[in-house]
């Protein structure tokens, strides 16, 4: 038995170090960090976490806050600072609010540098899909938040479905299984496994008894579906080969245990709706992740100025200046409170009188390569398979394939084709043309779907290491750099705080943008309290 | 109805203009704010070039020369922004880069600058004693350019990954030399010298 890297596991197992490899590669950087935590790797964050941001009404007279950029932690700092009474303004580089937050349907703009494209999706509510975010799990209290208090729609985003494939080159001649067949079998044997070395022993070590023991046993039967003689013989939960509702089901034949052990499967498709951030029930808004944009955009007209690029960011005794390019022109502003969601790789390109320990931190900060592809698919084939929603896998580039959570029996439908958060792979994906990415996805989703390609109509693809303005998807901080210079990142430097999920531990998802927002206001809540007390004494 | 659809067209021309980013500060993006370079994303420093050779290599891109055979991550963005670039928009492109104050990117690199002095004088034969270029050998300054970033390229031309192609004669020139260096450790020597030497002149670069 080896890893993903064919290194043969060593006989005491996996090391807490390899196991979290092992969970980041199936499933990014976000959990990697979540389990880290969770392992004890590395110190949980010490910021107390508000259960709501709660901003008391500015009293120290007028006061300007420059955002920079308008995707979720830049919306909410408008959204509650505003309220709370303070001038905003948010200098948008791109021609469009929402940041990753991205649902792509007909007539969108893909500005992806060196790669432009358009959607040509058909006209349709139902035929889009969410480029960035896409799915929110219910402990993301603060995005959740949101989302109650506008009225945005929400549905359920079926995040692990059993019917859905898992396909690797290594195993099974290539061909696709039912992630429920891989499972049952995989959980029977290695119950029977269990609960004959329990049998096989006299007695359990102390403190367990034989109560203990029997209910071990019978744990494992429940668990691996066995027989009453503790052996797997095949379950109905891998779906039975045929019958079932007017003639007796009939059992599939397990397959081999050492087939099964071909294919890490279980490093995916298995143990991913694990992880509390992947669970098989999350929501997602109705029609689109950017029906959350639209409602903070419909509550701050005339706050966002789009197409504006940041030129310099100059720290003032007070107050921060920020220059910019509009219309081919330079402009400047001024601003009591500068809140900066720019990716901090990019920042670092962008002329600035910071400490230098603070921009060394943004210098260090890597790219987030992370890669989608949608296809519009003429008929929704998947259905007559038996798969409504749900995530299929491969060990393909191409990873997964998403079933869309909504539109069922509908004429046509949107598949995500691709979904990939390995570096190399999306390196592999970023030096395609469009056109080179639908077909690679076409080709590589024939091994799940034999007919694939009969269906596709057309596709557009998303690669977030190369759109403009971004350069990144989530922030790659390695744990080393979170330990020395998280804090670092989070300070203020006068009226200057750099935001976004990127100052998070949880890079890639809106929940932590929509804190690192919160963790910013409440701390220039603090400096207005202390020039109040200062003006008081 | 006529009147209609010709609105409509043009609507959908205006529409499409209005999406792309017609203006050169696209550059600024990945360059950093006055064409400086940005380590955190690998972009090299194109405020030290002058045009003549930015027009050479946005060529060069765009003809397969570079960025095509290399596994070279940062080389394949590149030559798909410059695929993506109309003539006009390059000429745009460069006189917006160029009208930008040079600046020396600040870092150090370790190595033995003496012994990359000696090995120097055969690269000042064409990039000058300086390392400030010479249009008429179309050699470009390398005095005031990252040192990762020349590092990468004399890599890519001693594994042949840039200088490959049959048309670009310099670069084959480029490759011949960078391939006749002994080891990694000459390719940092010299790097580390011209980290030493001061910016070329404006004079120079225009």
């Amino acid at each position: 038995m080896t890893t993903p890297e064919n290194k043969p596991i060593s006989a005491q197992g996996l090391s807490r170090r390899e196991a979290l490899l092992w969970i980041g590669k199936a499933a990014g950087s976000a959990a990697m960090l979540q389990a880290a935590t969770l392992f004890g790797v590395l110190a949980a964050p010490a910021a107390a976490q508000a259960e709501l941001v709660k901003l008391k009404p500015l009293t120290t007279g007028r006061k300007t806050v420059l955002i920079l950029g308008a995707g979720i932690s830049g919306l909410v700092a408008a959204y509650e600072l505003g309220k709370a009474g303070y001038q905003c303004k948010i200098l948008e580089a791109s021609h469009r609010a929402g940041g990753r937050n991205f649902t792509i349907r007909h007539g969108d703009f893909i500005d992806e540098l060196g790669n432009p494209q358009f959607c040509h999706f058909d006209k349709d509510p139902d035929l889009y899909f969410n480029a960035g975010p896409a799915r929110i799990p219910a402990h993301h209290t603060a995005i959740l938040h949101y989302c109650r208090e506008f009225g945005v729609e929400m549905q359920l985003f079926c995040n692990h479905n059993k019917n859905c494939y898992t396909q690797d080159d290594k195993a099974f001649g290539g061909k696709a299984v039912r992630i429920r067949e891989y499972e049952a079998d995989t959980r029977g044997f290695f119950s029977e496994l269990m609960a004959k070395s329990i049998q096989s022993q006299a007695k359990l070590d102390a403190p367990f008894d034989e109560i203990d023991r029997q209910k071990l046993i019978e744990f494992c039967r429940a668990y691996g579906d066995l027989s009453s003689d503790f052996t797997y013989e095949g379950s109905e939960r891998a779906g039975y080969q045929s019958g079932g509702i007017l003639s007796p089901g009939v059992l599939k034949t397990p397959r081999a245990l050492a087939d099964l052990l071909q294919s890490d499967f279980w490093a995916g498709a298995m143990h991913f709706g694990e992880l509390s951030d992947q669970s098989a029930a999350l929501m997602t808004p109705v029609g689109g992740m950017d029906k959350i944009v639209d409602a903070f955009l419909s509550r701050l007209p005339g706050k966002v100025q789009l197409k504006a690029q940041v030129q310099k960011v100059q720290l003032l005794p007070q107050g921060v200046e920020v220059s910019y390019w509009l219309d081919g022109q330079l402009q400047a502003e001024q601003a009591d409170y500068c809140l900066n969601c720019i990716p901090a790789q990019l920042m670092a390109g962008i002329e600035n009188n910071f400490p230098a320990d603070y921009v060394g931190v943004m210098r260090q900060l890597q790219r987030g390569k992370l890669s989608k592809i949608a296809l519009q698919a003429k008929e929704r084939f998947w259905e007559k398979d038996q798969i409504y929603s749900g995530i299929s896998w491969t060990s393909q580039d191409i990873t997964q394939i998403w079933y869309p959570s909504h539109g069922m029996f509908k004429a046509k439908g949107i598949l995500l084709g691709a979904y990939s958060w390995d570096p190399a792979i999306s390196d592999r994906f970023s030096a395609m043309t469009n056109q080179q990415r639908i077909a690679t996805a076409i080709a590589q989703g024939s091994k799940l779907h034999p007919d694939y390609a009969k269906y596709i109509e057309q596709g557009n693809s998303i690669c977030w290491q190369r759109m403009n303005h971004m350069l990144g998807c989530g922030a790659v901080w390695s744990e080393e750099l979170l330990k020395t210079s998280f804090a670092t990142l989070q300070a203020p430097v006068g009226g200057h705080y750099m935001v976004g999920d990127q100052v998070s531990y949880h890079p890639g998802w809106q929940e932590g943008a929509v804190r690192s927002a919160w963790h910013a206001m409440e701390s220039i809540q603090q400096q207005e309290l202390q020039k109040q007390r200062q003006v008081a004494v | 109805m006529k009147y209609w659809i010709f609105g409509c067209l043009l609507f959908a021309a205006s529409l499409q203009a209005e999406t792309f980013q017609q203006n050169a500060q696209y550059c600024l993006v990945c360059h950093g704010s006055k064409a400086q370079g940005n380590a955190a994303i690998s972009a090299p420093n194109l405020a030290i070039l002058p045009d003549w050779y930015l027009t050479a290599q946005l060529r060069a891109f765009q003809s397969d020369w570079r960025g095509h055979q290399t596994t070279d991550a940062y080389s394949k963005e590149m030559m798909a922004v410059a695929k993506s670039m109309s003539p006009e928009e390059i000429k745009r492109a460069i006189g917006f880069i160029t009208s930008f104050q040079v600046s020396k990117a600040v870092e150090t690199l370790d190595g033995n600058i003496s012994h990359g002095k000696a090995l120097f004088q055969t690269c000042a034969a064409c990039h000058g004693a300086s390392a400030e270029g010479n249009k008429s050998l179309g050699a470009p300054p390398l005095a005031g350019q990252y040192s990762w970033y020349l590092l990468r390229q004399l890599q890519a031309y001693r594994s042949g990954q840039r200088g490959n192609a049959e048309q670009d004669s310099k670069g084959a020139l480029m490759k011949q030399i960078a391939s006749s260096l002994n080891s990694e450790q000459d390719l940092n020597d010299i790097v580390a010298y011209i980290n030493t030497l001061a910016l070329p002149s404006t004079s120079v670069k225009n």
